[in-house]
């Protein structure tokens, strides 16, 4: 009988696979990433490469020494404390010390600020607030500190918000009533982040993180490059990531573009390239996980994905590896063997600048 | 042209979302003598499932979805003398979609509201944030087939598995088929509180309904 | 899970030199390998070094751009900053306000 090597279900379920499943999962994913975003599939040596990884008989897996990565935040230190439907502990602690725990304890190379309604519109009213902390914790801390938010368009529809919600006008056919909605909903979130933007850079932000970009389809990423760009001309020296949402930009309009392009569709190595137009420094692509499939077969897509990213990409690329994302398991403790074998994988074979 | 020929003709016609395209080829498999049963569920259903594809791949977008689905209906307008009697408007099923109680994530739920009606189930979506009684009280009103219900947090994950108890209490639970989907949730997590099936995204959704319901 | 993707493959912070690779990539735009050879470079050690907290606890103190441990006197915050700004030669938007205020 067959070896058989210890791995993961994309939900983070224990199952065991032989060899040969194994680089019949990574060759499948890495075919369906090829096929979708029509990029080159990865050679041999590299699934070869995949598949050792994967095998490795060890809980935790790491690079060797020298192939160290940067590592960017995307909300972390706000969990400390507190949760937003997932992923905090609940440990009774200032946001003060969430920062400085995850630089001190935790040895983070950036880290960042964040409110637990972790969206741009709901600043707006605690901006005191907000600008306040920053300043505080500028004062206490030493690595890049940003302050980072979800574009999140959708809380500019009804009800959270004054335009009606395009997808109630899709579904009775107002085509054009929807994109008028989404059109409207996007000059608004841009005018709010630059806004909030100027404020924390008055703060002493070294920048900002707009994260899970495009989470509302392609609105919320136009809305986020026209803000990086518009940010970008009124502070050089500012540092701005843009980490998506998706994989895929979700077509809800469908006829927004960005420098002559429709930005509905594009997969990572195509929406590096208006990131980098748009102004900012990193770019985040992500992959997502399917939680059907195996470990394997969600790496095997991932790397694809993410390899293509980072060489189309003109600026540096953090692919995002929270859960359920760059082969990691959908599951809010994501097992250790699954996170530190996606890691190195993203590290050694698609090359990533940092995570 | 073979029939199918014809059923490739009008599912393609489908894809270019316009209704003079579609209309032209029904009239053009109504001149062939294709029932029209079959127009519909070989040609133009099967040209929205393609749709649905396209969508998850990202070749085509919600507008174009929508545009789809009303040529379609553009379609099945012109054959409504030449269904039975029975049929004349006859939709898929009738599905109650929602987000649950405490959970304010809408933009995946719509989208999968969007791709069911389009794929001719009759939708009623609820909403955001919906009181778990409100999904109780929905599907009565409406006679519904299935419940879709999605959560975006794992806080509010086990709503799912409390609106499954409750259709159990009231002797509903046999009657209806559930449906869970959302970030957080998963075949195992719907298997462990014996939903009837997980949708990983709206274009499955739809392929589930039809499974269950069809 | 961030400790386990530090442990993976993090270069790790103040605890070596982390903090001030990811300062080139932000603030240069800067590929990993360029950030890392530009700042191995300005510090004086070699590539690998920079995360070696052999060497890079040594570099850190006698450059005064913040250890990882709470040493007295050693420099926090906006002092370790603006060292930093001197040692990478670059701007950091915290120093440009801590100075706005000074007369």
């Amino acid at each position: 009988m067959a070896n058989e090597y210890f791995t993961r279900m994309g939900d983070g379920q224990r199952i065991y696979m032989t060899k040969e499943n194994i680089m019949e999962d990574l060759e499948a994913g890495c075919a369906d990433a090829s096929e979708l975003g029509k990029i080159p599939e990865l050679s041999g040596d590299e699934l070869d490469k995949l598949a050792e990884i994967v095998m490795l008989p060890d809980v935790f897996v790491s690079v060797a020494p020298g192939m160290e990565v940067p590592l960017t935040q995307d909300g972390g230190t706000i969990r400390i404390d507190a949760d937003q439907g997932n992923s905090g502990t609940g440990i009774p602690a200032s946001r003060m010390i969430g920062c400085m725990m995850h630089e001190r304890a935790f040895c983070q190379d950036t880290i960042e600020l964040g409110h637990i309604d972790y969206s741009f519109k709901p600043v707006k009213p605690i901006i005191s607030h907000e600008c306040q902390a920053m300043e505080i914790l500028q004062q206490n801390t030493i690595v890049p500190l940003f302050y980072g938010a979800m574009p999140n368009m959708g809380l500019y529809y009804t009800p959270d918000g004054p335009y009606p919600n395009p997808a109630d006008l899709m579904r009775n056919f107002k085509i054009k009533e929807a994109q008028e909605s989404m059109e409207n909903s996007a000059e608004h979130l841009i005018r709010d982040m630059v806004w909030i933007m100027q404020k924390m850079m008055s703060s002493g932000t070294d920048g900002v993180n707009f994260d899970t970009t495009a989470a509302a389809g392609d609105g919320d990423f136009y809305a986020t490059l026209h803000a990086a760009e518009i940010l970008r001309k009124e502070f050089p020296e500012m540092y701005i990531e843009v980490g998506m949402a998706g994989e895929s930009i979700l077509g809800m309009h469908g006829e927004m573009e960005y420098d002559g392009k429709i930005i509905a569709g594009l997969w990572p190595h195509e929406q590096a390239p208006l990131v980098a137009k748009a102004g900012a420094n990193v770019f985040g692509p992500v992959c997502n996980t399917n939680t059907s499939k195996s470990f394997a077969w969600n790496l095997g897509r991932a790397v694809t994905f993410t390899k293509a990213a980072v060489i189309q990409s003109p600026i540096p690329c953090h692919v995002n590896m929270g859960m359920g994302v760059g082969g990691v398991p959908m599951l809010e403790t994501p097992p250790i063997d699954a996170v530190t074998r996606a890691n190195k994988a993203m590290v050694e074979v698609a090359g990533v600048d940092g995570i | 042209m073979t029939n199918e020929e014809m059923f490739k003709e009008l599912s393609d016609a489908v894809i270019t979302c316009k209704n003079d395209v579609v209309t032209a080829a029904v009239e053009k498999a109504r001149s062939e003598g294709i029932p029209a049963p079959e127009i519909i569920e070989k040609g133009l259903a099967a040209g929205m499932n393609e749709v649905g594809i396209r969508f998850e791949r990202g070749k085509l977008f919600l507008p174009h979805v929508m545009m789809a689905a009303g040529a379609m209906e553009a379609g099945v307008a012109l054959l409504k003398a030449d269904m039975p009697a029975d049929s004349a408007s006859k939709k898929l099923g009738v599905i109650v979609n929602g987000t649950v109680e405490g959970d304010v994530h809408d933009i995946g739920k719509s989208i999968v509201s969007t791709m069911l009606q389009s794929a001719g189930f009759i939708v009623h979506d609820i909403g955001r944030d919906v009181p778990l009684q409100k999904f109780i009280d929905k599907i009565k009103e409406t006679n519904a087939d299935m419940v879709g219900m999605s959560a975006l947090m794992t806080t509010t994950l086990p709503a799912q598995k409390d609106v499954i108890e409750m259709l159990k209490e009231l002797g509903m639970r046999d009657n209806i088929k559930v449906m869970v989907g959302g970030a957080p949730a998963t075949e195992a997590w719907a298997e462990k509180i014996s939903a009837d099936c997980y949708a990983e995204n709206a274009s499955e959704a739809v392929i589930k309904a039809k499974e269950l319901l069809l | 899970m961030p400790i386990a993707h530090v442990l993976a493959s993090g270069m790790k912070g103040l605890r070596t030199g982390g903090d001030l690779v990811a300062r080139m990539q932000f603030s240069k735009n800067m590929r990993l390998k360029e950030a890392k050879e530009y700042v191995a470079k300005k510090v004086g050690v070699d590539v690998i070094e920079l995360t070696d907290e052999h060497v890079m606890r040594e570099v850190r103190e006698e450059l005064n751009i913040g250890v990882l441990t709470s040493v007295t006197k050693s420099a926090k915050g906006i002092a370790a900053k603006m060292n930093i700004e001197k040692v990478l030669d670059i701007k950091i938007n915290s120093c440009e306000k801590f100075r706005d205020q000074l007369p």
